[in-house]
């Protein structure tokens, strides 16, 4: 049972997956905005931040209901 | 293993410092995370006061990184917010300071507030109750229900969904970052105790704690911003 409840843990974290690719693709597109447009580089890292902290939030559900499984289910 | 969650779980629960005795024999149980939230009050109202006093028309060097920060938080929620939201920077200038200095209670070994889903709950609460009032003082009640049907009607549902979920995720977000970075915390410290945990605790205690600091009250702005423009 306590295998099982692991891997259940384990399942919901995969959530990091898309998050990864998410900041990862943003990332890289804000490198190339900045070096077309350097001048514009304050609000190409507002948006990155935001962008990033609305991608993380998944990763971060995901954390929280492995906590849940762990803690819970026991 | 079961070591580990047993304390994970100990850890997941809000600790009570002390219970105040309340007559009739029942007693308020004071959380630790209220108590180390006094202190950051008690800290930041010494700091104020200290650095307030003697104020001059020409600054002094202490005088100039103060007016930098002051100055750097305004302009920040007004570009924002705009000059129509300006009144609501002060709020927002506290709460970033506030989650700044609390979440960096973890490098000098006292518990973050913030790893107590009750504080960000809170923290949430009030940000949705000021993003809708923004929405009702910028706009007038009649306005304020009208914008629920604002790109077209067919986004109502949405748009009253968002009334939970914009909390929802403002708490959870603020929460599962700090507590996240704690378990890995203790995780690597169980697994090598010295020098390893360094770096890490430069990323997770520093770096983070700021970081999700900045993206709380960045949000609350945002979210206020499309209240007040829409």
């Amino acid at each position: 049972m306590t295998g099982l409840i692991g891997i259940g843990a384990g399942i919901a974290v995969l959530t990091g997956l898309g998050a990864g690719i998410g900041i990862g693709i943003a990332t890289s597109r804000a490198t190339e905005a900045i070096a077309r447009q350097p001048e514009a580089k304050g609000e190409i890292n507002k948006t990155l931040i935001l962008g990033c902290a609305l991608a993380e939030a998944t990763a971060i559900y995901g954390l929280v209901i492995a906590f849940l499984i762990i803690f819970f289910l026991k | 293993m079961q070591d580990i969650a047993g304390r994970l779980t100990e850890e997941l629960q809000s600790k009570t410092s002390f219970t105040i005795p309340f007559f009739g024999g029942s007693s308020i149980p004071v959380p630790t995370s209220a108590v180390v939230t006094w202190g950051i009050m008690a800290f930041l109202m010494i700091l104020t006061l200290i650095f307030v006093r003697n104020l001059q028309m020409v600054p002094k060097k202490p005088q100039v990184v103060l007016e930098g920060l002051v100055g750097f938080i305004n302009d920040f929620f007004t570009d924002i917010l705009g000059q129509h939201g300006k009144m609501y920077a002060p709020y927002l200038g506290t709460v970033l300071i506030y989650l700044a200095f609390s979440n960096l209670m973890g490098l000098f070994g006292i518990t973050p507030p913030t790893k107590d889903l009750n504080v960000t709950a809170g923290l949430a609460f009030m940000s949705i109750i000021l993003i809708e009032f923004s929405g009702i003082h910028a706009k007038g009640f009649k306005g304020y229900i009208k914008s629920f049907a604002h790109p077209m009607p067919a986004m109502t549902p949405f748009n009253i969904l968002e009334l939970f979920i914009r909390p929802l995720s403002l708490c959870m977000r603020l929460f599962g970052n700090i507590f996240g970075g704690f378990v890995i915390m203790e995780l690597i410290k169980l697994l090598v105790p010295a020098v390893i945990p360094v770096p890490f605790s430069f990323y997770f205690d520093i770096f983070d704690g700021l970081l999700q600091a900045y993206v709380f009250v960045f949000l609350t702005s945002l979210f206020m911003q499309e209240k007040l423009e829409a």
